[in-house]
């Protein structure tokens, strides 16, 4: 347990310690900024609808699957290209305490940035326009999630190369296809299910049925039923943390494999 | 503190260490040895606990077992990669830092420990600079000072000094030096003189395999025999003449005909002990003129190149000549003119300037056609002979001399 926050206090130091951080810093926040003020005039002054417009937009998703991409990149890809790993993992911490000390910075840096919103919401409260703040903070909390979700997807990408863009550019599709699944889905769907039944009934049963997988698995779904609303749903928690727990399981076994390859 | 039996490691079909078993005692040092590929840096990271051995009858580090008790080994040993893994963006000072909290020390032992080990090392003044505008030689040295922070019994260096100018080399050599006086040290290097001088054993690694351990001049001794007596010599007789004179010496045991370097004749004496002043005595009864008188071992590098590609030693010590002239079947030309009369001298180097079709054979244009100068050698051992400068001298081999005397002239015409 020392050993993931060791890790993780190393990453984070090592983050703020490069530019790259930082310019990201800038331009996020710059561009969040701008659409917030533009929300602001479209929506003429509903602050609610505003907060929740720059906090689960269409910027938020976009920026969901570059920024996890970038940031995890670095975690693994890098250090084994640069040979850090092969410190990291011969020193007394675990493959596991490694892998969630890398999680907790890269996911407490996308929180941080997140949390750019929360001040926007005081601004706005203290300026008189009083926010919803259950759906303020509910949205925020979710954005964490998400962002841990589409970390520990990147991570797995990263262990699985030691080229870096690589890592980012497979964790950016695997995030973008997360996100497009009920629509590709629905494709797939309508193609498959005639092949697969024959009658009418049979059809309507195994498209619901697929549907309803499809439909758990789908991460703006689940984001916007609870958290977008103000509503800490435990089952929701617990759909965002199982997924987290599965990647960053196969990341920390995608790791030691390397143990085993050499 | 080490302990390593049976151990097997593959890389799909690629067998890197096959069936390594060694044992290495406490505050001993030890250096690994094998040319690129052949298995040192696996074994050296199965060790430290980064790759898993694909089978293993005992692998123990300081008392821990590498299987079974990882975190043991991994807190009990300091590790430095050959590539010198440290993080760019931190100072020295912070990287110190980093491993001391992995390494569990409270926060009192490390403001006490990192001064004190960046002293150890040399790089005191180095402590707030960013370990990424370190020069090589400095990195290096913050690698070790990494390793030893947590006082480890056991030091696993993967090529310590690889990347590094000789100064530097020499550096950290002392260092690893001063080291080894307290803890078990275990070093890799393909570079032989590296580890013939910081480790007292060597063990030599082959496609995975231990082909030797112990000291390197008992590896010496018992692999390519002691050492030889180098001679380098200039006398009027033969070459045959003179190696069977040497060999007639009491504890001489075989005698190699060596190159032939312009007049001078070089042997290989092997027999008992240093016969260095009994060769010696020998060369003043015969007048020769001594060029080298040399005691050889051979060097761990020439029995590392032995063991490793199959060849004899006496190969590798001294090349064979490639001159008829070198070889001891062959007639030896003799040194002084007239000493020989069927035979023309055509000793390297010493020519006779009145042969018949002398300088006027060459071809026109020539350069020093136009009047063979002579001048006269005021070495003794010349009497007087006098050398061409128009001719080409060659200084290796003599050019092709049968055994059997040719008339003169067509010796010449060979050779212009």
């Amino acid at each position: 347990m020392i050993g993931t926050f060791v890790v993780a206090r190393r990453e984070l130091s090592g983050l703020f310690m490069a530019p790259f951080t930082w310019i990201v810093l800038l331009v996020v926040l710059f561009i969040n900024g701008l659409l917030f003020s533009s929300f602001l005039y479209q929506t003429q002054g509903n602050v609610t609808a505003t907060l929740s417009e720059s906090m689960t937009g269409p910027s938020f998703w976009l920026w969901m699957i570059f920024l996890p991409a970038l940031l995890s990149m670095r975690l693994v890809a890098e250090e084994s290209r640069s040979g850090t790993l092969e410190y990291l993992l011969t020193a007394p911490v675990s493959d596991a305490a490694v892998v969630l000390g890398k999680f907790l910075a890269a996911t407490g840096f996308l929180a941080l940035l997140w949390s750019s919103s929360l001040i926007y919401a005081v601004t706005l409260d203290y300026a008189g326009g009083p926010p919803d703040w259950p759906a303020v903070i509910g949205t925020w909390f979710g954005t964490i999630l998400v962002s841990g979700l589409f970390v520990s997807i990147g991570m797995l990408a990263s262990t699985s190369t030691s080229t870096p863009l690589l890592a980012a550019f497979l964790s950016m599709v695997s995030c973008l296809m997360w996100i497009a699944i009920p629509f590709l889905a629905a494709n797939i769907m309508a193609y498959l299910v005639p092949l697969l039944t024959s009658t009418a009934a049979e059809q309507a049963v195994l498209a619901e049925r697929m549907g309803s997988v499809v439909a758990s698995m789908d991460a703006l779904r689940h984001f916007s039923r609870s958290f977008q609303m103000g509503v800490l749903d435990t089952a929701e928690i617990v759909f965002f943390l199982t997924w987290i727990s599965f990647f960053l399981f196969l990341t920390a076994r995608s790791i030691e494999a390397r143990r085993w390859r050499g | 503190m080490i302990e390593v039996a049976n151990l097997t490691r593959r890389y799909g079909a690629l067998l890197a260490v096959d069936d390594l078993s060694f044992e290495i005692g406490r505050g001993e040092v030890v250096g690994f040895l094998g040319p690129n590929g052949a298995g040192k840096t696996t074994t050296i990271r199965i060790l430290a606990g980064y790759l898993a051995a694909t089978k293993a009858g005992r692998l123990v580090v300081a008392g821990h077992d590498v299987q079974r008790d990882s975190m043991g080994v991994r807190r009990s040993i300091g590790y430095l990669p050959e590539s010198v893994p440290l993080y760019p963006e931190l100072r020295v000072e912070e990287m110190m830092r980093f491993q001391g909290r992995l390494h569990r020390m409270d926060r009192q032992a490390m403001r006490v420990r990192i001064p004190e080990v960046l002293e150890r090392v040399g790089v005191q003044d180095r402590g707030k600079q960013l370990v990424g505008t370190l020069s090589r030689g400095l990195k290096q040295r913050v690698g070790l000072a990494v390793a030893l922070l947590p006082d480890p019994e056991v030091l696993i260096l993967d090529e310590p000094t690889s990347g590094l100018d000789p100064i530097q080399r020499g550096e950290v050599r002392d260092l690893i030096h001063s080291l080894a006086d307290d803890r078990t040290v275990l070093l890799s290097s393909h570079i032989l003189a590296e580890v013939e001088s910081v480790a007292p054993r060597v063990i030599i690694l082959h496609e995975g395999q231990k082909v030797a351990d112990g000291k390197p001049a008992e590896l010496a001794a018992s692999l390519g025999g002691g050492g030889h007596v180098a001679v380098e010599v200039m006398g009027a007789a033969s070459a045959e003449d003179m190696s069977s004179l040497i060999g007639s010496l009491p504890g001489v045991e075989s005698v190699a005909t060596g190159e032939r370097v312009g007049i001078h004749q070089s042997f290989e004496v092997r027999g008992e002990g240093d016969l260095r002043e009994d060769i010696g005595a020998l060369a003043m009864t015969q007048s020769w003129a001594l060029r080298e008188l040399s005691w050889q071992r051979p060097t761990l590098e020439q029995l590392f190149t032995r063991l490793v590609t199959g060849r004899g030693l006496d190969e590798l010590a001294m090349p064979v000549a490639s001159g008829p002239g070198a070889a001891p079947s062959s007639k030896p030309e003799a040194g002084p003119a007239g000493l020989s009369a069927d035979a023309p001298v055509l000793a390297s180097g010493l020519e006779l300037s009145q042969g018949p079709t002398g300088p006027s054979a060459l071809p026109l244009g020539t350069p020093g056609n136009a009047g063979s100068k002579i001048i006269y050698s005021l070495n003794p051992f010349d009497r007087g002979a006098s050398r061409d400068l128009s001719k080409p001298v060659s200084v290796d081999a003599p050019p092709e001399a049968p055994a059997e005397g040719l008339p003169d002239g067509a010796s010449e015409e060979t050779e212009s």
